[in-house]
């Protein structure tokens, strides 16, 4: 069984010896070709699950740097919305999906790189060269 | 029995009185995270990997207690990030135990010995500190050497000065049963009041992860860790539940059970997976599509999931909810689960050796698994 089965039976779910992992596609850098309403549902919900920032363009020309949390999707763009932050702004922000042009995933992805295996492989060969005090390190926050 | 008789008879007397009320949906535990910063950086950690403005926020006192006084439920978690790291934990911390709310502060203890003279002891506070094994294995698995002897001081001092402490850890693939049950000695020659544990859970939004546990494998493991119990071993949590990890019962994921809320609102439609966010509690248990959710949906993102933050609300409500869970509580409480088969199984060699490290590759043992 993979992650791309749409749903399991319970009989499948109690003999589940491993499950499927996370894969998340490389976005980075990504901008998505929107010319259709679906693919503009389909871009803001990968950049629902993306760990870094987007920057979205509005069709009054408005370019915003944002980390989206949330998304509210309803029949039409008219009545979809999301919610994000910014860099500079404290304050939660809504923006509808009918007001958005172009969808850039510019902010470094802050889920990349970070497997268990590279920590796995990094801790192994440190080890052999005789490190001390090996450690990962959380990212600068400035 | 690690879990006082106060902090039972609150949760016990707050479920009778919800099941009286007719609540079909009411919140056991508030995942209340202050803030999502940290000062480990675990690899493949699901709850850390954010711009650096968002680990900047956090949440105010105010916000937390409005969110708390929202919620109603009697415990507060409070994970994160790191909560110590957040600059006004004491007041957050004064704030709910003045509103009387059982609050177990989850850290990692790096910063808990520096910290402790500004907390007050009290019967509404544990710090639940993270180890996930002995030594080696606890430092491997935080990605930081030195991780495990600075949380033991820090356990230590606590404990010295009268706080309620509980260790928590988290097993993945690959576990060396005989390990764990060695670390459960180590942790209660320290002085805690008891042990929290759960199986690792795949975080949609984690960096890639390539193996978790199944349901299957998971309930072997448990089985194999918690069946022959020694006296002195005391655990934090529902037995119940703890059953439920063995394979000897089955329960449905209570989702709102253990809701939380963060700087981005109330999390849909749990703790762990991270599907948006409602702006009040309210909107959350009337709007979240709940029967999207749970292993009865056959949603591939709750398969294997047998998470305390689903599955111990299931567990505490039947025990406090009905008189044959209730007797199955106490009977838990005191029982050793005696099983020579699983006693069979910490005796044969782990394919890699007798070793605290977890290990990437699969074991191949197998142990007839109990599956109620």
């Amino acid at each position: 069984m993979t992650a791309e089965v749409a749903k399991y039976t319970m009989a499948q779910v109690e003999a589940l010896e491993l499950a499927p992992g996370a894969e998340h596609e490389q976005l980075e850098g990504w901008v998505p070709a929107l010319a259709t309403d679906d693919e503009l549902r389909q871009a803001l919900g990968k950049a629902l699950d993306y760990r870094g920032d987007v920057t979205l363009t509005l069709k009054t020309g408005e370019r915003i740097e944002a980390f989206i949390f949330n998304c509210q999707t309803g029949p039409t763009l008219a009545e979809s919305f999301l919610q994000y932050f910014t860099p500079s702004s404290p304050e939660k922000r809504k923006v509808g999906y009918a007001e958005i042009a172009r969808v850039e995933f510019t902010g470094k992805d802050r889920a990349a790189g970070k497997h268990w295996e590279d920590w796995v492989k990094a801790y192994n060969e440190k080890k052999a060269a005789g490190e001390k005090n090996i450690a990962l390190v959380p990212d600068k926050l400035d | 029995m690690a879990v006082p008789i106060s902090q039972m008879g609150t949760v016990a007397w707050y479920v009778i009185k919800k099941r009286l009320a007719g609540n079909k949906r009411y919140p056991l535990v508030l995942m209340l995270e202050p803030l999502f910063r940290c000062n480990l950086a675990c690899a493949g950690c699901g709850k850390v990997q954010y711009p650096p403005h968002i680990l900047k926020k956090q949440l105010s006192p105010e916000e937390c207690f409005a969110a708390v006084e929202e919620c109603g439920a009697p415990l507060v978690s409070l994970p994160g990030g790191e909560p110590l790291l957040h600059p006004q934990i004491v007041e957050i911390v004064n704030g709910l135990i003045a509103r009387k709310k059982y609050i177990y502060l989850c850290t990692n203890a790096l910063e808990l010995k520096r910290r402790l003279p500004e907390f007050t002891p009290s019967k509404y506070l544990t710090f639940s500190v993270h180890l996930d094994g002995e030594r080696e294995h606890h430092d491997y698995s935080v990605c930081r050497e030195g991780g495990y002897d600075i949380a033991v001081e820090g356990i230590k001092e606590a404990v010295k000065r009268g706080f309620r402490v509980t260790t928590n850890a988290t097993f993945f693939d690959g576990t060396d049963p005989n390990s764990v049950r060695g670390f459960f000695d180590e942790v209660m020659d320290m002085g805690v009041e008891g042990i929290v544990l759960s199986p690792g859970y795949s975080y949609d939004k984690a960096p890639d992860q390539t193996k978790f546990m199944g349901r299957a494998r998971v309930r072997r493991l448990f089985r194999a860790i918690l069946s022959n119990r020694k006296p002195t071993w005391k655990f934090n949590m529902s037995p119940l539940f703890l059953e439920f990890l063995m394979g000897d019962r089955k329960y449905e994921c209570t989702p709102w059970g253990s809701p939380a809320f963060n700087i981005f609102g109330w999390q849909r439609p749990c703790y762990l997976l991270q599907e948006g966010y409602a702006e009040s509690f309210k909107e959350l248990l009337e709007t979240t599509k709940w029967e999207e959710y749970g292993v009865a949906s056959g949603n591939p993102k709750c398969a294997n999931c047998m998470v305390s933050c689903g599955y111990e609300p299931s567990a505490v409500i039947e025990g406090f909810g009905s008189l044959k869970g209730f007797w199955g509580m106490v009977r838990g409480t005191f029982s050793r689960y005696p099983d020579p088969h699983a006693l069979k199984l910490l005796n044969e060699p782990m394919p890699h050796g007798r070793t605290p490290l977890v290990q990437i590759d699969h074991s191949t043992q197998t142990l007839e698994e109990t599956n109620a």
